[in-house]
């Protein structure tokens, strides 16, 4: 089982003094929910556990965990978060060690609350069911109806970047082709796109769930904050929710893996993987770069190529 | 409308194309007056939130125009600047902003007649396009906010004092 | 004083609340996810989500507010300011937890040395029609806190779903000059019998395991000497320090002050501010006070159990368990109370 796997990996690192402190996935307090721990103790280790309410990028830890060896769990997302990290040099005291778990798909508990009318007190991953129950009532329903989207149309499950992994390589193969909130967006006329990004974006609160929850954003000083220049305010104009939205994901721009923390992250559910999902397409489709797959290739637009595409210049 | 001149910010490289709009001008070709100049080092140095500002500012189109490829002055930011450009592009466009009201040019020193042909397309286009509305429209898109009927004569980020 | 009120004459109702007042109610702001907003249809009220995502605290003090306004003419300098409220208000569906949280507000905006106008003119122009809770969630626990799901404290009118007609109770003076609303019928035995079996059902709801009592007790006297405990190590590791949950806290109400200025006009804004970002307490110097996690997650909690209550007699919490449901990583405070009342 993965999270034994998981257990006796992070027991025999910590023995071992591999590393400081596991970060990985214990029980969370509410249904649906896994939730973030740091094991020190091998004692300890049996609070891992592993389910497909893991949905965290554990990689945004790392920035704050600088001091001290870490040994990560990681799904593929997270894996490769952590290659694009290590080529933004952001580890030069200590490696970070991986527990690669191949990804068995994260249940999107948003959309299982809204199938489920009442309040949902207990849920069980059972492999291909998830079983929920509540007051008087219990369901199983399938799990693959209720992915996150992001989850979907990944093709990167597999952690190959890992120092070890924790179980049988899965299949590589997505189950949409293209992300649905992306293909419905794409059928949009321009100034319909315009309208969607700007009645999603309308509800931003400016708490930033999404820039802390991503593993890519660790400006000392983010844009935002900058008061020279000053680029937007603090205050909910429409007009700097958009700029905030626009700037953060275009930051991402051949540094994402669409692991969907952000959406993920935000209390006001808001649409964001759209744009990253995009942005990921373009620099496959200009420059063939994939984030994370591999060590060498430097992200793109930290170099160049002569014949790179120039057709949009006059 | 009919009078409406739109306001263009032209970011031209110092080496290339700023010389190449100077040379438009000692040959005194014409060209509209529309574009705000703002000289930079090298294409390569546009941050692209120059660009998103300027539209938030108001400004209803931008230019970003460099050296010809293999002619930087700094010998490659014009490359390392063509796949900022690109990937901006692409992605605003995506969004919905208006195709056409950020374009792109390689215009070399000597090219003082291509550069007030680029500035008579880029002009033509915006005019068409019309006034830039989509970063500066103040809509009432603000699902949150509890508007107390104190600022319902304005919202923040208009500048309009409100009725006494 | 107990009337009904209908369910098929609830949309004229509020009609007519919104012909004479500026009514704000909870509205759907997309799948899942409500605000309060000023409503101009009654078709807008939604009642899809028990409580909103943004609390009632946004009603009185926005998360953007503007006070005042600039503009230099000539020689001269016209400043207006915004602290006026020209229309009566009235709130129509707020839950206990969320009036609780108004009042402990309140007592820190309309204190006895200082008053903030912004904030007091809004007050004193509402009416809270409160709505009671007969299902609370599993994440609530308003009755720890010192509150009720059907708690009658800090509402003007309490409105009760019976199914097809609310009771409705003027309990203040304000709430009494309702009595005369043409859509208000006198509600007789059965309809009293049923509002109190609902009572006693939703209590019942908070009493049992899946509403577990929090050990609050005395937290304010063991926190006093903890402020140097190693268990703080371990509390911040999980918060990645967004601003989720202190902006959707009914009581949290800490806010920054910002000029935005162009050329010759310009305003003061004053926006949500919250203290696990580290911006907070950063000093002009460069130096921070609270520099990483540790010391801000600390002040959060202090402040909530230790601070308030030292200040104003009541810890900073009503139980309404939006912190819980929404933090990204699942940090629980309810967790960390059981901690630190098991902390050696």
């Amino acid at each position: 089982m993965v999270q034994k796997r998981i257990r006796e990996e992070a027991k025999r690192l910590l023995e071992n003094k591999e590393v400081d402190v596991i970060v990985g996935f214990g029980e969370g307090s509410l249904p649906l929910r896994a939730t973030p721990i740091f094991v020190r103790k091998p004692e300890e280790v049996d609070r891992l556990i592993w389910n497909s309410f893991c949905e965290n990028n554990l990689a945004a830890y790392l920035h704050k965990l600088d001091r001290f060896k870490v040994g990560l769990v990681v799904k593929g997302c997270d894996a490769r978060s952590v290659t694009a990290l290590a080529l933004e040099k952001r580890f030069p005291n200590h490696p970070v060690y991986l527990i690669g778990v191949p990804c068995q798909r994260m249940v999107d508990r948003r959309k299982i609350k809204r199938a489920v009318k009442k309040e949902i007190l207990k849920a069980v991953d059972e492999g291909g069911q998830i079983i929920v129950s509540g007051d008087g009532f219990q369901t199983s329903l399938k799990k693959d109806d209720f992915l996150y989207p992001s989850c979907q149309v990944c093709t990167h499950r597999n952690p190959d970047q890992a120092n070890v992994i924790v179980a049988e390589p899965v299949e590589e193969k997505a189950l949409a082709e293209i992300h649905p909130d992306m293909e419905a967006f794409e059928r949009m006329t321009p100034q319909e796109r315009w309208r969607f990004f700007e009645k999603e974006v309308s509800r931003c609160m400016r708490c930033y769930a999404c820039r802390e929850a991503c593993p890519m954003c660790y400006c000392n000083e983010c844009f935002v904050d900058n008061s020279r220049p000053k680029w937007i305010e603090k205050s909910l104009d429409p007009r700097d929710l958009q700029f905030y939205h626009i700037v953060r994901a275009y930051h991402q721009t051949g540094r994402c893996t669409a692991c969907g923390a952000c959406e993920r992250a935000c209390p006001m559910e808001i649409k964001l993987n759209y744009m990253t999902q995009k942005l990921n397409q373009d620099v496959k489709d200009l420059y063939g770069f994939e984030t994370g797959v591999d060590r060498e290739t430097p992200p793109p637009l930290s170099t160049f190529e002569t014949e790179d595409k120039q057709e949009f210049i006059k | 409308m009919n009078n409406w001149e739109p306001k263009i910010l032209a970011f031209l490289c110092n080496w290339c194309s700023y010389a190449g709009a100077d040379l438009a001008g000692t040959s005194r070709i014409q060209y509209p007056p529309n574009i705000r100049v703002i000289r930079v080092p090298c294409s390569g140095r546009i941050n692209p939130l120059f660009i998103l500002k300027a539209l938030r500012s108001g400004i209803d189109g931008v230019l970003v125009s460099g050296c010809h490829p293999g002619d930087c002055h700094y010998l490659s930011g014009n490359y390392v600047g063509r796949r900022k450009s690109a990937t901006l592009k692409h992605f605003l466009e995506y969004l919905g902003i208006e195709e056409g009201r950020v374009q792109f040019s390689w215009v070399s020193a000597a090219e003082g007649v291509k550069f007030s042909q680029v500035i008579d397309e880029v002009t033509q286009d915006i005019k068409k396009l019309g006034p830039q509305k989509q970063f500066i429209e103040e809509k009432d898109s603000r699902v949150q906010v509890a508007k107390g009927p104190s600022e319902e004569t304005k919202n923040p980020g208009t500048l309009e004092p409100s009725n006494p | 004083m107990k009337s009904k009120l209908d369910k098929k004459d609830f949309k004229p109702f509020l009609q007519g609340l919104i012909d004479r007042f500026d009514l704000y109610a909870p509205v759907k702001a997309a799948e899942g996810v409500s605000v309060y907003q000023k409503i101009a249809r009654p078709e807008e009220v939604n009642f899809d989500l028990l409580n909103p995502q943004k609390p009632l605290k946004e009603v009185f003090f926005p998360q953007t507010e503007v006070m005042f306004c600039y503009q230099k003419a000539g020689k001269k300098n016209q400043v207006t300011s915004t602290e006026d409220v020209n229309r009566e208000r009235v709130i129509f569906g707020a839950r206990p937890c969320d009036i609780e949280a108004l009042s402990m507000i309140e007592e820190v905006y309309c204190g006895k040395e200082y008053t903030d106008v912004y904030f007091s003119n809004k007050r004193k122009a509402t009416t809270i029609i409160g709505m009671a809770c007969e299902t609370p969630l599993s994440t609530c626990f308003c009755t720890s806190t010192g509150g009720s799901p059907f708690v009658r404290k800090g509402s003007d009118i309490l409105f009760i779903d019976l199914g097809d007609t609310y009771l409705v109770e003027l309990l203040t003076e304000k709430g009494k000059g309702f009595q005369k609303n043409p859509y208000f019928k006198e509600a007789d035995a059965k309809d009293l019998a049923l509002a109190e079996d609902l009572e006693k059902k939703a209590l019942k709801k908070m009493e049992s395991s899946s509403n577990p009592r929090l050990p609050l007790e005395g937290i304010e006297k063991r926190l006093d000497v903890m402020v140097e405990s190693p268990i703080w190590d371990r509390f911040h590791e999980k918060c990645i320090g967004c601003n989720t949950c202190t902006f959707l806290c009914p009581t949290c109400h800490c806010f920054d002050i910002a000029d935005e200025a162009s050329g010759n006009k310009g305003q003061r804004v004053r926006n949500w501010d919250s203290c696990l970002s580290s911006l907070y307490s950063l000093e002009t110097s460069g130096h921070n006070p609270r520099p990483t996690g540790r010391e801000r997650t600390r002040q959060r909690i202090m402040h909530k159990l230790n601070y308030f209550p030292k200040l104003f007699g009541k810890i900073a919490c009503v139980g309404c368990g939006r912190c819980i449901l929404y933090c990204p990583v699942n940090f629980d405070i309810r967790q960390t109370i059981e901690e630190i009342q098991n902390a050696k």
